[in-house]
């Protein structure tokens, strides 16, 4: 149960404070807290100031998530911390999603204060956390998302420019109204005009701007044409700031005010679709890390998930059978979690599982399972070997790579990022020369800034070892004595310079890295183990390593009876560590 | 609208004078600009700038009038609320408009305003929150949300005026009991009639009936997320199973949810099973299972709620002796990434999982972590090695020296100080053992600088004197400067002194000793070192002396006598463990400390009696022990019993003679057993530094 709530800024300022139970200092709490909190200190924070302190002690849980701190003041004991801290978390959650951003940061959150807070009220109530779905509370509070973006905040400078003339524009107009015009004013009307009109033309954003200041300036324009485009622009305008704002408070669906306290909270009543559909995804992502060369394998995990979108109508009732749980498979059961639509009776009766969707995307089950360290990873690389040819300044990376999953199935992406920077730091290679690239299919490219080959290969046939692909690169090795001997004849000889056409690989590789260079010296010992990782990104659609498999997906509305169209999807991806360590 | 300039201080003034801007024409873009004054209004109270806002509570009373606009209107409560709370007097004038607003028709509306008035410390607004909860507490067919917030407003109203509130908890009462209303309604009153009794501990805790229980129980499917959690949070406490067999029906009941998503459910579905179980005679392994389960799901949320989850596992594992949890030592292995907060946790619950078959895999870990580039973690991690050769036995002590000795030669100054100050606590354990790598230790004596590990290893010099022959020598490094040493060290290095005259009495042990008893009297500024010197002295002399009750013999045994071997103390006292057990979750959970320490005036939580507790230490003479059932077997009994029978079984050892009995036999006999328990050993006498510095004393 919370107190206070705040959203601090990284200097742990605050930028929303809720005062929930009528603390009677908003201030206090804040400064005990800046005075407990160090870096890493643990989340949830209880305030020791002795038993003669003029103050109250107070508990804090917060999290940090992206230069934010989410902080809720507790006082009072025996308090569910699991409870405060989950709910900021979903919190947090809650606002990404009603922004649509991945990152909060402050100015989202002070452009939108009074949203936040209409949606800290809606999500808590004297402290008690009620809702925090996002899907449920969008039906509910329907404020425009003030996000900026690079072209508003243009406007914004250039409204305001624009509007500091403003009244200088009003005079123009006047005069031109009552007739008075001299040369000289006439000359610098049509030069402001054609301003204007530049302005017009070039940049489509004014001219909602233009809307922004006085009706009558734009009217008198020449041209029907510009007089509509105003007027159909201020209109557009108000639209956008006044009536979304109205209409969202009128409108509301009377049956969401509900959803909050009944049984199923995750959906509201009077939904309609005119095709009703459901897709259901299952998307593995596969984490596998091995030591190449200690050849031993770190981790091989599945993450799974099963992620539906839901346009169906009424209160349709769906029955998912999984052969893991047909088969009662262990590891499965144990690791997996379910939407909380799902009701959990159903999976201990271990045949299907039933439950009322809700609207849109959601993520129905996640799950986690190990797999066995001789389990062939999906795409294993087989081969991975420097030959460095000294005598002829070669320098030669072999890779090949084989697939181990269904032969009737193909990746439709494959990546493989091969590091080099362990390479260049151990062998001095000349770029000037030319990289030889040679592969059994796709294309190799060589990335300069950051240091890696990429191996494009695109589509792979599955199999289990039959058919690797194979890539060779040569770089060339630095050699002293050719480059002094080339040196040598270029003093002497008459002859210019020879011509080097294309890219000077050399240069730009130089120039990309002086910079860094200083900071390399520094690097820590974890970081240094990030670049010798090789990944691989890959993609194979229709298949899935665990062997999940959906047996049956029916959708049943008793009352409406329509046709409905259910869609299953499997997919197996990399996950961001897919990686050996060479 | 992107207008940054929303979040400056203004002045009153600005700010009206936009307010009344146009009031004539009442166009659109003016509403806007209005709102975006009310707006700069909202962002200047959360800058605190409180008085001046204060001026234009006229205006806002103004707009409240004649606007019906839901954002201005949020607006305006909120600026009452923040302001009410601070000055409740200064905004009386506005309690017409929200009385206006709570008998208004919207029940949206309603809330609000009754949130505004009960946020208002001030008795006027209070009176009518009461006359408002009761008109509406006495009325049927109220819509839910209201009442739901009714009730809560309750507690809120219980800081102001406690009698009143209670005069209205039969209400309450009578919706738990008989069910009247929907059922989030009933969790709302019994959360409430919970959180108010709470506060005021005469106030009747909310005993729930079996069959209430049972009934709540079976509403679990259809309550939202949060009330689940709410419940099962209550539940524990307030139902009391008068059989096995309801205590059987309710954690059949409360199983599923141990797999929700929502973390705070789970980890309260978590409390209530361990609630249950100390009301059961036996309990399955399928339960056990799938409590591990749970507990290893949950340590995939992010790290704030993972720490809280590590911190219930360390509470778990020192409460259960055969530990009710089967987790891996893998999920507890620690990630470059991890907080600090999460290192340190994830190594104190490997510390508590190490036994003899789970060790190796420990030990290497740690290995890895001590030559980690992080200083702080490589010190742990070493010093962890040290704690778990102490904990384990003999056998396990040899693997954990060896990796420590394999360590000394990785060089690192501060590695090599650690491995000696933790080389010091082994030692006192196995005083025997490790004697030939005393010698391979002295050799990196210059390392050692910090106070600690210069004081471990005058220690073991002074104590390993018999198989150094340059003893003397080596003491000399340590005791040339006494005076500039810090007090620790001081004392150790005049014990010392004293200690190796009295072994071996010769001239030079004689000079040295005089030398340093002449530093500490004279010239030394600490009262301790000097009142403790002039003591030594004193002993010495009068053993000089014929005739005296002192002989040599008696001299040695004062100042050279056996030590008593140490202990690590991971037990804390049953009655806090019980009292942990039952607030899993919460703040006293991450602190491993009853709640009367950490809260003042607090009350303590213990277990409800019932026939089927098994609390009474007579009737639970067991003679079988439970927990040295291999684990195979399909059933293992509650914890309840085992605790309190390994506290009457093994002897307590709480006096100084008999220090030197039971430490190795313990431990030998767990090394038989090949359990899996990772409960540790018995009671010390007193915590020892080691286990104090486990358990988390700094403070947050």
């Amino acid at each position: 149960m919370s107190s206070l709530l705040y959203i601090l800024n990284e200097d742990l300022e605050p930028i929303i404070s809720r005062n929930i139970r009528a603390l009677p200092s908003i201030e206090q709490p804040i400064a005990q807290f800046k005075k407990l909190y160090h870096l890493g200190s643990p989340p949830v924070i209880r305030s020791h100031s002795g038993q003669f302190s003029i103050y109250q002690d107070y508990s804090y849980a917060y999290i940090q998530r992206d230069s934010l701190f989410f902080i809720s003041v507790i006082d009072g004991d025996k308090i569910d911390a699991m409870e405060t801290l989950h709910y900021l978390e979903q919190f947090y959650q809650l606002l990404k999603n009603y922004f649509n951003v991945k990152q909060l940061d402050k100015n989202l959150i002070q452009d939108n204060l009074i949203l936040v807070m209409e949606l800290l009220d809606e999500s808590i109530d004297f402290g008690f956390v009620q809702v925090t779905d996002a899907g449920l509370i969008k039906d509910y509070i329907r404020v425009k998302i003030n996000v900026p973006q690079i072209d508003t905040t243009m406007k914004n400078k250039k409204s305001t420019l624009i509007n500091s003339g403003g009244s200088q524009h009003d005079d123009y107009d006047s005069e031109e109204l009552f007739g008075s015009e001299s040369d000289e004013e006439r000359k610098k009307q049509q030069k402001h005009r054609r301003k204007l009109k530049q302005h017009h033309r070039n940049n489509t954003t004014t001219k909602k701007e233009i809307g922004h200041f006085t009706k009558k300036v734009i009217r008198k324009w020449k041209g029907d044409k510009n007089k509509k485009k105003g007027q159909f622009s201020i209109e557009n305008n108000d639209h956008n700031n006044t009536d979304e704002d109205e209409e969202d408070d009128t409108f509301m669906n009377s049956d969401i005010a509900k959803t909050t306290v009944m049984a199923i909270s995750w959906r509201t009543k009077g939904i309609h679709y005119t095709k009703n559909e459901f897709f259901l995804d299952v998307i593995e992502k596969i984490e596998y890390y091995m030591d190449y060369n200690n050849d031993t394998v770190r981790k091989n995990l599945i993450h799974g998930q099963i992620v539906c979108k839901s346009f169906l109508s009424g209160m349709p009732e769906l029955h998912v059978s999984i052969n893991k749980i047909l088969n009662r498979d262990k590891q499965f059961l144990s690791s997996c979690k379910f939407h909380q639509c799902v009701s959990l009776d159903s999976i201990e009766q271990g045949k299907e599982i039933t439950f009322i969707p809700p609207d849109g995307d959601f993520i129905l089950c996640s799950y986690e399972l190990k797999r066995h360290v001789r389990d062939q990873p999906v795409i294993k690389m087989r081969n991975f070997e420097l030959k460095p040819k000294l005598q002829k300044f070669k320098l030669q990376i072999l890779c090949s790579i084989e697939s181990h999953f269904k032969p009737t199935n193909a990746t439709s992406k494959l990546n493989l990022q091969i590091p080099l920077k362990q390479i260049f730091e151990k062998y001095k290679i000349d770029l000037s020369k030319k990289i030889k690239f040679k592969c059994d299919s796709g294309q190799v490219l060589f990335n300069v800034s950051d240091d890696f080959l990429l191996w494009e290969i695109g589509m792979m046939k599955g199999g289990h070892g039959e058919n690797p692909l194979n890539m060779t690169v040569e770089f060339a090795l630095f050699n002293q004595e050719a480059y002094d001997k080339e040196q040598e004849e270029l003093r002497n000889s008459m002859n210019p310079p020879p011509l080097v056409e294309g890219i000077k690989l050399d240069q730009i590789y130089r120039q990309v890295h002086e910079d860094s260079r200083e900071s390399l010296e520094v690097q820590k010992h974890t970081e240094r183990d990030k670049t010798r990782l090789l990944h691989i990104n890959f993609e194979i659609p229709y298949s899935t390593v665990s062997g999940i498999n959906i047996e049956y997906l029916k959708i049943e509305e008793p009352q409406l009876q329509y046709q409905s169209f259910p869609w299953v999807r499997y997919k197996t991806i990399s996950d961001d560590e897919y990686a050996y360590l060479i | 609208m992107s207008d940054q300039r929303i979040f400056t201080k203004y002045k009153a003034n600005e700010i009206k004078s936009e307010l009344q801007m146009v009031d004539v024409k009442k166009t659109k873009s003016v509403v806007t600009k209005k709102k975006n004054a009310l707006r700069k209004i909202i962002a200047n109270l959360t800058l605190a700038n409180y008085s001046e806002m204060l001026l234009l509570l006229p205006e806002i009373l103004k707009f409240w009038k004649i606007e019906d606009d839901m954002e201005v209107k949020r607006i305006c409560h909120e600026f009452i609320r923040t302001i009410g709370s601070i000055k409740p007097r200064s905004t009386v004038d506005s309690l017409p408009f929200i009385l206006n607003d709570l008998h208004g028709r919207s029940e949206r509306i309603q809330v609000m305003a009754l949130e505004t008035l009960i946020s208002i410390p001030f008795n006027k607004f209070t009176e009518e929150a009461f006359d408002f909860i009761i008109q509406i507490m006495n009325k049927r067919s109220i819509p839910e949300e209201l009442m739901k917030n009714a009730i809560y407003a309750l507690v809120q109203l219980d800081d102001y005026d406690h009698e009143r509130v209670m005069s209205l908890l039969n209400i309450l009462f009578d919706i738990v009991n008989h069910q009247l209303e929907k059922p989030t309604i009933q969790i709302a009153a019994l959360h409430a009639l919970y959180l108010i009794h709470e506060v005021d501990i005469k106030t009747p805790l909310p005993h729930i009936s079996l069959d209430a229980a049972f009934n709540l129980l079976e509403l679990l499917p259809t309550l939202n997320e949060w009330d689940t959690a709410t419940l099962l949070d209550i539940l524990p406490v307030t139902v009391v199973p008068q059989t096995h067999d309801d205590a059987y029906d309710m954690i059949d009941m409360i199983l599923p949810h141990l797999q929700h998503v929502n973390s705070a459910v789970s980890l309260n579905a978590l409390k209530m099973v361990l609630y249950l179980l100390n009301y059961i005679e036996e309990v399955n392994q399928a339960i056990i299972k799938r409590l591990s389960n749970s507990v290893i799901a949950l340590l995939e949320k992010p790290a704030e709620l993972q720490f809280l989850v590590l911190r219930n596992v360390i509470l778990l594992l020192l409460s259960r002796d055969q530990s009710l949890l089967k987790l891996d030592v893998p999920y507890f292995f620690i990630e470059y990434n991890d907080p600090i907060y999460i290192k340190d946790t994830k190594l104190e619950c490997l510390y508590l999982l190490s036994n003899e078959t789970t060790l190796p895999q420990i030990l290497d870990e740690l290995e890895e972590h001590a030559t980690d580039i992080d200083i702080q973690m490589s010190r742990k991690a070493v010093r962890a090695i040290g704690n778990l050769a102490v904990k384990l036995g003999e056998e396990s002590a040899g693997k954990c020296v060896d990796i420590l000795l394999h360590l000394l030669e990785f060089g690192v100054d501060y590695v090599i100080q650690e491995i000696i100050s933790v080389f010091r606590n082994i030692l006192r354990k196995y005083p025997t053992n490790f004697r030939s790598d005393v010698k391979t230790l002295v050799h990196y004596k210059d390392y050692a600088q910090e106070t600690e590990s210069r004081n471990a290893m005058i220690w073991i010099i002074t104590q390993y004197s018999d198989i150094l022959p340059d003893y003397l020598q080596l003491f000399e490094t340590f005791c040339a400067n006494v005076l500039k040493e810090a007090p620790e060290v001081q004392f150790s290095i005049l014990t010392s002194s004293i200690k190796f005259f009295v072994r071996y009495p010769s001239v030079d042990t004689e000079k040295l000793c005089i030398r340093l008893l002449t530093e500490c009297t004279e010239e030394a500024t600490n009262p301790d070192l000097r009142s403790r010197a002039f003591m030594y002295w004193r002993l010495l002399s009068l053993a000089r002396e014929d005739g005296n009750a002192i002989t040599g013999e008696m001299l040695k045994d004062i100042v050279d006598g056996e030590l008593p071997i140490i202990e690590l103390n991971t037990k804390l006292d049953p009655a806090v463990l019980e009292e942990l057990e039952l607030n899993v979750g919460s703040i006293t959970s991450i602190y491993l400390k009853p709640t009367s320490q950490i809260f003042r005036m607090c009350s303590m939580r213990s277990l409800p009696h019932s026939p089927v507790l098994h609390s009474d230490k007579s009737t639970l003479k067991v003679i079988e022990d439970i927990s040295s059932i291999e684990m195979s077997h399909s059933n293992v009994a509650g914890g309840q019993n085992n605790r309190k029978h390994s506290k009457g079984g093994t002897p307590v050892v709480q006096t100084m003679n008999d220090y030197d009995r039971p430490a190795e036999k313990i431990n030998q006999l767990r090394g038989n057993r090949k359990s899996s328990i990772s409960g540790p050993s018995k009671l010390a006498r007193k915590p020892s530094m080691l286990m104090r510095k486990l358990t988390l004393k700094k403070k947050f």
